[in-house]
């Protein structure tokens, strides 16, 4: 099984932590690491993170689920973060939700059968001059048209096989 | 296109950013040397305050006013927050700055760390900007090599340590208090003020929170002087130039570097190259998402903090997201309210609950199936969330609203009326 | 004091008070959620608006976080303010279920009142409502999110106030949860204050659920009988049942929280095996001719060998009036005087309680208020919960706890903890100037500003909390060294007033073992268990030739009476305890006695039996009894009265009324008793300490069965450093032999605790019952199970 973070990362969050007057500051690291390694942050995460930081579990999960972009549910390999703000939505946000939805027959919220792609509706992603845009994970991709999102959504598929 | 004088963006080159060499190339670090070997801190404070400097984040509070309340004399530690959130639709301009240029901040940081006679600081980015987090890395490891940060910088006796923090998403951490808590690591709601942070921020301990564009500034004040940097701006009680991120139904949707004062028909003319597919321009957002509409009367206004706030808006940010007259204002509305909404951070009953119940007020009118009374519940709503919400998130919330009661409440009446939408 | 004006009312409040605060004091309804005055405010709710007209602050504010100042003018109803509220009121609406006619807080719910005062009434919003899946909290607490307004007043209750590190708030938006991380039991021992002050029904008593509507409950303010605190309850019953327990207020002690303990333990008084009717040699009489027949026996017994033969022994469970009249009773007969607990060392503990100056003695308020806080010998989680609490204020505030004691103690904030054996306790305290930590503590002490000693009467006995008094006295800088002491019952302090005039140096066990005693009253106490040796004493009882009993549990000691009497429990029947502090608070009856129709009537309708008296109602109070014994014919009031006089020191005993915060004793004059010497060198290479448990161990909590959930496995438990020298692991099944017998457990590890003991707490239902604490460690052995067979 994938483990959540690679020993030598909790290692050095654990010699942070005892280091740092306030340890706590580390959770937000510590959880997008865990995101980052894991793919999302199950319940174990949590309690990880919490072992570290020396603090109670649900002192950790009430910052974890304040969060958008941490997952506390699992997501597909790539969630697929799309920008329903104002600038993006003014130039076709809308289609561009309803062209993803309809190429990967899955509505927001939810993952493809193959695990490999998640919709979720984000607000503003600072890509307002290149609007409509989305982030795939941290990768961002502005003024898109239906025909670039389905070059990017085969692109991910290629590079999920190789 | 008159020229404007480059200061944020005079390295940048599209697609690249500018590191150590680059941004030493055209005087970077230049103004660290000349303050820290020739200028006290107090006189540092009194340059900015007399540059005419205002926050950069939105609320566009004199910089140098806001530095000469913090107790720089307290012990320490004592911190210099720089707020990178940048998370309210139509701004982006901190995000274009820091992927061309992020040695600007960092200097600017050390050299308001100096001024306020703070050991410490933390870079707050948010989630969204993976890449800026990472030329931020670069800049911060480059600088601490080349001795413009950590133990005595350049050999004068000052330390300054900075830390990034990369955010997990959410605007409420836009928010001073808020981020503060997120910087804790805590649940990021706002703090109750008093005590401002000044007096006890992060870790309790006195905090300065700046934005990313405003700490930029303050190297180029340093070399230019407050006389140059005021001269900058195209009204005489403007100073500096602004970074106005375009977005919306323009033909040219970018980030530039323009004199504050401005005028709005330029910015849409000119940089923007008119509004897009031949249309009509009908309005737009002038600074964010929380600043109440502008509309073709206002085409003439310079672009500043007070004469925006003179026709009842705000300058917020320089975001401008510009409206052609195919577009429903109800709809971009109730677009602007689900933003808010789901923003809230669920502290206060106004933002928690109020701000959906606009939203579906909003949405039953613009599905054509609203009510006369629902536009005076509207009206209502407005008059109960403004001003007494817990922070700002609800009050700027209530900015896209006031614009569309105070400018297009015939346009409210008209999908009422016909019972269905208009455009 | 800033004196301002609301509504045309002028009002003063405490420096530092709100404006909400000063509204509350005169009566005007402010609609508040967030705000609670044990609590503060946090600006969360927005319900509170009302208008400043005059003040540094002017227009429409909240009035929790607008100080109140000179000359202010306040107004509420400003036509702005007033649609502010119905405003505020229509939003936490929105998502509110509007189900009241289902849900337990329904009659009681502060957001019905408040919504109703905030002026909303008709619901204008017709959208989707949000709704969530639920937790499962455990037995005691049930959580019905849906309802929730999101005031935060919860967390800030569990996790701010209490302490509890397993609850909190997720999510965002308006979709904020509160809750535990994953379902399971809440761990905090002060889980139930989430019930009292959750505004609406989000929390609610599981132990009560759906059973009764709050305007059909019969209560009455009292006093917790669980430990010796005596903090303020509200209990409520309904057809004889006691079903529920919520908070008193009482801003001296407990404020607003109770123990779970104290919460959801007051079953006892519904125990299916509650004696209820007269009984001679065990068999079921008339009441009358019981009491009848124990007058004769006791004149005819007092007649024929003298009143030397008769003992009368009662309780820290009994109230004041029935321990004094048993005084008089002894008096009637020409018998020794009672002793007041069936544990000579507790007490003894009791009578050097009483006899501290009633200036010395601090209060949980002044606990709370404190900067250094000594602890000494004190488990409080176990002994008295509520203290934990306070702790937490005072740490929160600032204050520094420091412990001394062998246990493995735990605290709901930061503390220090030094686990100093008993013996090297009582050591240090008879010689503190030679004992280097306790004299740094006490140059703590004398500098700090209002410092306070706790000491736990159970570990320390009479003799430590005497030495804890010197100490104190030594520690005094420009301010008073407080203490509080900890004793064992509701009214073990009342006793150790009792006691504190009479020979109290006899040791009733001897007295019982060598013959010389031939009757023994014992009003509403179990000897068998609550003595420190309870085999000896259960031996020492058979030899008894009239054993009366008055009691209203099913102990032991009911079981072998000669002649038993019910009486009634503490919920029905007025009276007075006295607290640690010496604080005298009434008590008024709750219910009547009976049987509880769900009992008789099996959930269906109670049987058809014709009767002149209800079933199961023939207990009367141990005062009732006492005086019919006495021909006493006074009230309470004239009882009251007339103990005024023989006693000062209570002089205002007589001006009580439950529900108040009580009334100190005024020093009861110079009683020291000369203490007697303990024999502190123990002997032997192990020792065995026995200890209060969380749960289970006090006088009532054995007979709850709601609690049982939270009692703990029995178990020996030891230093892992002793636990390697002698080649034990942790959870090994180990044979510990001792005087009281042999017990085969398991050995836990704990590592807080002092070295050189073993530990076992003391747990009913369990070989470990008879581990009675209270007494000095005892000799023992402990063998692996393996190398004893």
């Amino acid at each position: 099984m994938k483990k959540l973070l690679l020993k030598k990362e909790i290692d050095a969050f654990r010699k942070k932590a005892q280091k740092l007057e306030h340890p706590r500051e580390m959770v937000i690291d510590l959880l997008r690491a865990i995101q980052d390694h894991f793919g999302w942050v199950p319940d174990a995460g949590v309690e990880l993170a919490a072992d570290i930081l020396g603090v109670p579990p649900i002192e950790v999960e009430e910052v974890a689920t304040f969060y958008d972009k941490i997952y506390r549910q699992k997501v597909g390999r790539y969630p697929i973060h799309i920008c329903d703000s104002i600038c993006c939505w003014i130039r076709g946000g809308e289609e561009i939700a309803a062209h993803l939805q309809q190429q990967l027959g899955i509505k927001l919220g939810q993952t493809t059968s193959d695990g490999l792609f998640t919709l979720l509706p984000t607000c503003c992603l600072g890509g307002c001059g290149r609007a409509p845009s989305i982030m795939v994970g941290k990768r961002f991709y502005g003024h898109l048209t239906c025909d670039g999102l389905d070059q990017i959504i085969a692109q991910l598929r290629e590079e999920a096989v190789g | 296109m008159s020229s404007t004088p480059q200061l944020l963006f005079k390295n940048r080159i599209p697609g690249k950013t500018a590191f150590l060499k680059e941004y030493c190339k055209t005087g970077g670090y230049s103004a660290l040397v000349k303050a820290l070997k020739t200028m006290s801190p107090a006189e540092i404070v009194q340059l900015v305050k007399s540059s005419g400097l205002r926050g950069r984040g939105g609320a566009g509070f004199s910089t140098g006013l806001k530095w000469s309340f913090f107790p720089s004399d307290k012990p320490a530690p004592k911190y210099l927050v720089c707020n990178c959130d940048e998370m309210e639709p139509g701004t982006y301009k901190d995000g274009e700055l820091l992927a061309a240029d992020p040695h600007q901040l960092v200097e600017g940081m050390v050299l308001s760390a100096y001024a306020l006679n703070v050991d410490e600081g933390y870079i707050f980015i948010r989630y969204a900007y993976e890449g800026q987090f990472k030329n931020l890395q670069k800049a911060v490891a480059e600088a601490k090599k080349a001795g413009y940060l950590g133990k005595n910088i350049l050999g004068s006796g000052f330390d300054f340590e900075l830390h990034l923090h990369g955010s997990a998403g959410r605007y409420i951490l836009g928010e001073e208090t808020a981020l503060l808590n997120g910087l804790e690591g805590k649940r990021p709601n706002p703090r109750i003020k008093p005590p401002f942070p000044a007096e006890r921020g992060l870790f309790g301990r006195p905090t300065t929170v700046n934005n990313v564009e405003t700490l930029a500034n303050i190297p180029h004040i340093i070399n230019g002087g407050s006389e140059w940097f005021k001269g900058l701006a195209r009204n005489p009680e403007g100073a500096g130039t602004k970074l106005f991120g375009l977005s919306g139904h323009l033909n040219v949707t970018e980030c530039f570097e323009l004199p504050v004062g401005i005028p709005l028909s330029e910015i849409v003319e000119v940089y923007g190259g008119g509004v897009w597919k031949s249309r009509k321009f009908k309005a737009c957002l002038p600074g964010g998402a929380s600043t109440p509409y502008l509309t073709a009367e206002h085409m003439d206004i310079p672009l500043d903090f007070d004469t925006l706030a003179a026709v009842g808006s705000r300058f917020g940010t320089a975001g401008v997201t510009v409206f052609d007259d195919k577009t429903c204002m109800v709809a971009v509305t109730l677009n602007l309210l689900q933003f808010f909404a789901r923003e809230s951070c669920g502290w206060c009953t106004p933002c928690r609950d109020g701000l959906p119940l606009v939203c579906w007020l909003l949405e039953k009118i613009e599905k054509g199936q609203g009510t006369m009374g629902d536009l005076e519940m509207l009206k209502e709503q407005y008059r109960h969330i403004g001003g007494r919400s817990f922070c700002a998130l609800a009050e700027g919330a209530m900015g896209p609203l006031d614009g569309l009661m105070r400018l297009f409440e015939q346009e409210v009446i008209d999908h009422i009326e016909k019972g269905h939408c208009p455009f | 004091m800033p004196t301002l004006t609301i509504d045309n009312q002028t009002v003063i409040v405490a420096e530092g008070g709100s404006v909400l605060d000063a509204a509350i004091a005169l009566g005007i309804v402010v609609p508040h959620y967030c705000y609670h005055p044990a609590l503060g405010a946090v600006g969360a709710c927005r319900q509170c608006a009302v208008t400043i007209l005059e003040g540094s602050q002017k227009g429409l504010k909240m009035a929790c976080l607008i100080p109140a100042e000179d000359d202010m003018q306040v107004s509420t109803c400003e036509e702005e303010a007033v649609a502010f509220r119905a405003q505020v009121g229509e939003w936490l609406m929105t998502n509110h279920p509007h189900d009241c006619p289902v849900c337990d807080e329904g009659g009681e719910c502060q957001l019905q009142e408040m919504t109703i005062g905030a002026g909303h009434g008709i619901r204008r919003y017709r959208g989707n409502k949000r709704t969530y899946l639920n937790q499962d909290l455990g037995p005691f607490v049930a959580q019905e999110m849906n309802r929730c307004i999101q005031c935060y007043r919860c967390v800030r209750t569990y996790k701010d106030y209490c302490g509890g590190e397993d609850f909190g708030v997720m999510g965002s938006q308006q979709r904020v949860f509160f809750g535990r991380f994953k379902d399971g039991p809440l761990e905090s021992d002060f889980s139930g204050n989430l019930i009292d002050f959750c505004p609406t029904g989000v929390f609610t008593d599981r132990t009560n659920r759906f059973r009764t509507r709050s305007w059909d409950l019969q209560q009455a303010p009292s006093i917790c009988p669980h430990c010796s605190l005596g903090c303020s309850i509200l209990p409520g019953g309904r057809y004889q049942e006691l079903q529920r327990v919520r908070a008193g207020g009482n801003r001296l002690t407990n404020d607003s929280f109770i123990c779970d303990r104290a919460r959801f333990g007051s079953d006892w008084n519904n125990h299916p095996k509650r004696p209820r009717e007269a009984r001679i040699s065990g068999e079921k009489v008339e009441f009358p001719y019981a009491l009848e027949l124990l007058e004769e026996r006791l004149e005819k017994l007092v007649e024929e060998y003298g009143g030397e033969t008769l003992r009368l022994l009662g309780s820290p469970r009994a109230s004041f009036e029935a321990n004094l009249l048993l005084k008089k009773l002894a008096e009637k007969y020409g018998a020794p005087a009672p002793y007041y607990d069936a544990h000579p060392r507790r007490a003894f503990a009791a009578r050097m309680a009483a006899s501290i100056p009633s200036g010395q003695l601090a209060s949980l308020k002044q606990l709370r208020e404190s900067d250094l806080i000594l602890l000494v010998g004190v488990d409080p989680l176990a002994e008295a919960p509520v203290l934990a609490l306070a702790l937490r204020q005072a740490a929160r505030a600032g204050a520094r706890i420091v412990a001394l004691d062998p246990r493995p103690l735990e605290l709901p904030c930061d503390f220090e903890h030094h686990p100093l054996t008993q013996e090297s306790l009582l050591r240090g305290l008879s010689a503190p100037e030679e004992n280097e930590l306790l004299e740094s503590l006490r140059q703590q002490l004398e500098t700090s500003q209002r410092p306070v000693l706790v000491g736990g009467g159970e570990l320390l006995g009479g003799e430590g909390l005497r030495l804890l008094l010197h100490f104190s006295e030594s520690c005094c800088g420009s301010h008073d060294c407080l203490i509080f002491p900890v004793l064992h019952g509701p009214n073990s302090f009342g006793g150790g007033i009792l006691g504190a005039t009479g020979d109290s140096n006899r040791n009733l066990i001897e007295d019982l073992e060598n013959g010389n005693v031939r009757a023994l009253i014992c009003v509403e106490t179990d000897p068998a268990i609550e003595h420190s040796e309870p085999g000896r004493m259960q031996l020492a009882l058979s030899r008894l030739e009239l054993l009366a009993v008055f009691d209203h549990l099913p102990t032991n000691t009911v079981a072998t009476a000669d002649i038993f009497l019910p009486t009634r429990t503490i919920y029905e029947c007025a009276g007075t305890f006295i607290n640690n502090e010496g604080r005298m608070q009434a008590f008024d009856p709750v219910l009547e006695p009976g049987i509880p129709i769900v009992v008789t009537g099996s959930g269906g309708h109670p049987p058809r039996q014709f009767e002149t008296t209800p079933p199961g109602s023939a207990p009367r109070s141990a005062v009732h009894l006492l005086q019919w014994l006495l021909k006493d014919r006074n009230d309470l009031f004239g009882l009251r009265r007339q103990i005024i006089k023989e006693l000062p020191c209570l002089r205002d005993l007589d001006r009580l009324a439950a529900g108040d915060n009580g009334r100190r004793i005024a020093d009861c004059g110079d009683t020291l008793e000369e203490s007697r010497t303990e024999i502190w060198a123990q002997e032997g290479e192990l020792q065995v300490l026995p200890i209060t448990a969380r749960y289970g161990s006090d006088l009532y909590s054995r007979w709850s069965q709601s609690l049982t959930s939270r009692f703990e496995e029995p178990s020996v438990w030891i230093h892992p450093v002793e636990a390697a020298e002698r080649g034990f692991v942790n959870g090994q099944k180990v044979v510990l032999r001792t005087v009281v017998g042999h017990f085969h457990l398991p050995l836990v590890f704990k590592a807080k605790m002092a070295r050189g003991r073993l530990i076992v707490p003391c747990l009913p239902g369990t070989p470990l019952e008879v581990f009675t604490p209270g007494g000095l460690s005892l000799p023992c052995k402990i063998y692996s199970e393996v190398d004893n067979a």
